[in-house]
């Protein structure tokens, strides 16, 4: 039975249903869309027994959070806390361990995620190093920059994106760099290096910085710089990690290639499907466009290899109300078949659960439905299978945050 | 700890020259068995053992059978003849945390290449003895039709 506050917040099929409707599906990736879709609420007995000293935690309007949650095949969740009203999964502690609860009832332990060694040192600079490097359960997490042109100097960010609004807030709380210096940087990960077996992958992103020669030189100077400094770091020339940026020319991608010991290139096209694009994604669509964006991936597997290029996508903003797809089936078949062109052409493809954020233009939206999420994520990583691609660089491990490359475990 | 797993299993488990071998199922229903060292009883009473790759045949399997609630199998073989299997659930695949970090560190101890990829917790639901002279025992006491009858010959 549906409980009365769900009823007036989403009115769909119970999780149980929807997963025996996909029984080759995994219910443990089913739930951790649900719980991203839905959110998380933590209860009392979760704050009381959250230990600053073994589990992640962040502070946010004053009240330390758990960072996120980890299930018990070793799956990733990355999920919101929620108010009451919105529905979420609330995570309590009961006989010694964290669990999941949803109408009363226990749906799975989880754990939360452990905190790294490196956590309360500092730069020579001053800056507490977690500021600077946040981590996940396996990764690296490096957000170099608060500034996104589109979104900043335009007023034309990705009408889904909480970042520019998030990271301003956490800058100005903790007196960060706009930009992220990198020796700060470099520093941070000699730290955490000295970790054995703690992580696996190094994650680099920011907003979009269109200054330059060329479009977007600077915003690729910089990384360059950084990655420059991280390589450092490493007794080989290349080293596991992903460079989550903005869409670069032919040229501009060998220079990163050739300079950086950079592993694999992301430059997120968001919305698969041109018209949906230039709609929520407005500062994109003016500075590179939908086409030139998928010609861009292409030709960076050119220069990165199959294999070691990807694209996200912010799976079910195509739903979004007024000018998004009002077919769930229709945006999907949209969707896969554009994810196809590129998977043909060596470009993988995975998605994020969309949550409507506060600090973005989606706030007041809902998400489409577990259903369609579940479908989307078999029809992704389907395509890596027909094309033979692989996702080593963004899996469950290396990122988690993508319930498509969830499946690739079995691949 | 684990009432499955009697007091003779234990001690097969816990010898130093036990053999034991891990046998999953793939996706198809074709079985995979494979020696593996780092099968142990853990602290939980479970059996642990130690992924070292993260593609291999039988870690996709494991994760197969953790997300799809498949059963594997354990066969433990000591040269003095005693043997046992046990067949079990996995539930748990530590991928981080206290106790990937304390098996990833004893690993590099013994071998500096080592990777770890996960240490997976597999739930005992059933342990049998193995042991030749005691499955024939068994099979002769429920089946006493099953028997060439020069055997039974005064
Ligand atoms: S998602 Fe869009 S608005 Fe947000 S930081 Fe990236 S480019 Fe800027």
């Amino acid at each position: 039975m549906l409980n009365p506050t769900r009823n007036r917040y989403r009115n769909e099929p119970a999780f149980d249903e929807v997963v025996a409707a996909h029984p080759d599906f995994p219910r443990l990736i089913a739930l951790k869309i649900d719980v991203q879709r839905r959110g998380v609420l933590y209860t009392e007995s979760a704050f009381r027994a959250v230990d600053p000293e073994r589990h992640q935690l962040y502070t946010w309007g004053g009240v330390h959070y758990p960072h996120s949650l980890l299930l018990r095949d070793g799956t990733t969740v990355l999920a919101n806390p929620q108010p009451e009203e919105r529905d979420p999964y609330r995570v309590e502690y009961t006989e010694g361990r964290f669990v999941l609860v949803d109408e009363g009832e226990i749906i799975e332990e989880v754990e939360i995620w452990p905190r790294p060694r490196y956590y309360d040192k500092k730069t020579s600079s001053g800056l507490l190093m977690k500021e600077v490097v946040s981590a996940r359960p396996q990764r690296l997490d490096i957000f170099a920059s608060a500034f996104c042109h589109f979104a900043h100097a335009e007023d034309n960010g990705c009408k889904f994106c909480p970042l520019p609004a998030h990271h301003r807030q956490l800058r100005e709380t903790y007196d960060l760099p706009t930009r992220l210096r990198a020796h700060d940087v470099k520093e941070c990960i000699a730290e955490a290096l000295k970790e054995p077996g703690r992580f696996t992958n190094i994650h680099i992103t920011g907003g979009s910085v269109v200054k330059g020669k060329e479009i977007l030189d600077a915003e690729l100077s910089y990384y360059i710089d950084l990655l420059k400094h991280i390589g450092e770091l490493f007794s080989t020339p290349r080293f596991p990690s992903q460079l989550l940026a903005t869409a670069y020319n032919e040229k501009q991608l060998a220079r990163l290639r050739e300079e950086t010991g950079l592993g694999s290139f992301t430059a997120d096209i968001e919305v698969l499907n041109e018209e949906k694009f230039n709609w929520i994604c407005p500062g994109k669509a003016h500075w590179i466009g939908y086409r030139e964006w998928k010609r861009r991936l292409v030709d960076a597997v050119g220069v990165f290899g199959r294999g070691n290029v990807g694209t996200g996508i912010v799976g079910g903003v195509e739903t979004a109300p007024p000018h998004g797809f009002t077919s769930e089936s229709d945006a999907l078949e949209a969707t896969l078949s554009e994810a196809e062109d590129l998977a043909e052409k060596g470009v993988t493809t995975v998605h994020t659960v969309w949550v409507p954020q506060k600090g973005s233009e989606f706030h007041e939206l809902k998400a489409p439905s577990l259903d369609y999420f579940i479908r989307l994520a078999k029809g992704l990583q389907g395509l890596r299978v027909k094309h033979g691609l692989s996702v080593d660089f963004d899996d469950y491990r290396r990122c988690g945050n993508h319930p498509d490359s969830d499946l690739a475990r079995l691949q | 700890m684990s009432h499955v797993l009697n007091a003779d299993v234990i001690a097969l488990l816990e010898h130093p020259d036990t053999v034991r071998i891990l046998a999953t199922v793939d996706g198809q229903g074709v079985p995979h068995a494979v020696v593996k060292k780092s099968i142990h009883l853990g602290d939980d009473g479970n059996i642990h053992y130690l992924e070292l790759l993260e593609t291999s045949a039988t870690n996709r399997n494991m994760v197969r059978s953790i997300w799809f609630d498949g059963t594997v199998a354990i066969t433990l073989a000591n040269p003095d003849g005693r043997s046992a299997q046990i067949k079990g659930r996995p539930v748990k695949a530590h991928i981080t945390g206290p106790l990937f970090l304390h098996h990833y560190n004893r690993l590099k101890d013994i071998d500096a290449d080592a990777e770890l990829a996960a240490v997976w917790i597999i739930e005992p639901r059933l342990a049998l003895d193995q042991t030749f002279a005691a499955r024939r025992d068994a099979e002769r006491a429920s089946h006493p039709h099953f028997a060439h009858l020069d055997r039974l010959r005064r």
